[in-house]
């Protein structure tokens, strides 16, 4: 385990849920139905678990500082309604897991002007030590800034989302 | 429309990993899983006659409900793909069904995305049943991959294991 990190982190956000992370639906991710494709609301969430993960302090320094490097597991999206091109995007984030290597997040996309629920992603990421390429605890200093994250995010709800197994219900 | 492949799985799609796809972490980005699986869902609906051309012809269009990924190994630029389809189960208008991502030459599982697809409407972009050409084909083609077995990534719950 890392003991240290050579770099200043940022100031933690402790508010739960973690509700920082804006986007906006660019062009290239419209397919040919005329609304953002299945892809890339993936591509916009790991844009919001890259947000989540510098707030621990593990940003772009991390990799590149050659330390470490944080992999995701498995990921589960719900797709609610369409989004257009140059839709505005709020994520919300909620940590509904974690442990000595990985995390479990809970995203929720909202239309950040029209309010209603876009999709949700539920995601396990596993930090990994640059060198060997395996997985690996968290630093000590983010270690210690998830428990203080932790505490904050334990007294929040269980969303009704999580936990999907997919499958067709049968009438 | 296309002849219809009975094979099962279907083991018709095949991809290269581009430079687009890669991000800091020096190998194909999550989302780009999805990019690549979702072309594969394309190879999988022309079976059925709902691929570009039924959107093109506003006649449907294919929306998924919910995905799930397993990320089982890393693929790197220039990796050559092979993905197979399996169909689970469908409805008068949904289609359950896991692409699995093999690397083309090395052979190894590098991940699994489970889909839950909706036929829609053009005009309305409601949720509508198959159209007759389209179910006729489901039907053969998920009887044809009734005899595969279920695999384990299917209905996976996801989640942090606990230590005992």
């Amino acid at each position: 385990m890392l003991d240290s990190l050579p770099y200043e982190l940022p100031e933690l956000v402790t508010r739960a849920p973690f509700d920082i992370h804006r986007s906006t639906v660019l062009p290239e991710w419209v397919d040919w139905n005329g609304h953002m494709n299945v892809a890339f609301y993936v591509t916009a969430f790991d844009q919001a678990s890259g947000a989540f993960m510098r707030n621990m302090g593990l940003g772009r320094r991390y990799v590149d500082g050659k330390l470490g490097m944080t992999f995701v597991l498995e990921t589960h999206v719900t797709y609610d309604r369409e989004m257009r091109q140059g839709a505005p995007m709020r994520f919300a984030t909620q940590l509904l897991e974690r442990d000595a290597k990985k995390l479990h997040l809970f995203h929720e996309m909202f239309h950040a002007e029209q309010g209603y629920l876009a999709a949700t992603n539920e995601t396990i990421v596993m930090n990994i030590d640059y060198a060997s390429r395996r997985s690996a605890p968290w630093p000590a200093p983010v270690a210690e800034r998830l428990e203080v994250l932790w505490q904050a995010h334990a007294a929040l709800r269980r969303p009704v989302k999580a936990g999907r197994v997919m499958g067709l219900s049968r009438k | 429309m296309i002849d219809l492949d009975l094979g099962a799985p279907l083991d018709r799609h095949r991809a290269t990993v581009l430079p687009d796809w890669i991000d800091w972490n020096g190998h194909m980005n999550v989302g780009f899983y999805v990019v690549a699986f979702d072309k594969a869902t394309d190879t999988l609906c022309a079976q059925f006659g709902c691929s570009w051309e039924y959107t093109r012809d506003k006649i449907g269009m294919t929306f998924v409900l919910e995905a799930h990924v397993t990320y089982d190994q890393e693929v790197k630029e220039g990796d050559a793909l092979r993905i197979t389809s399996q169909i689970l189960d469908h409805d008068a208008k949904r289609l359950h069904y896991i692409h699995a991502m093999y690397h083309a030459d090395e052979g190894y599982l590098a991940a699994t995305n489970e889909l839950m697809l909706m036929n829609i409407d053009y005009a309305t972009r409601r949720s509508a049943p198959w159209p007759d050409f389209a179910m006729e084909r489901i039907e053969k083609l998920a009887a044809a991959h009734k005899k595969l077995p279920v695999p384990r990534q299917a209905g996976h719950l996801i989640g942090i294991k606990k230590k005992k």
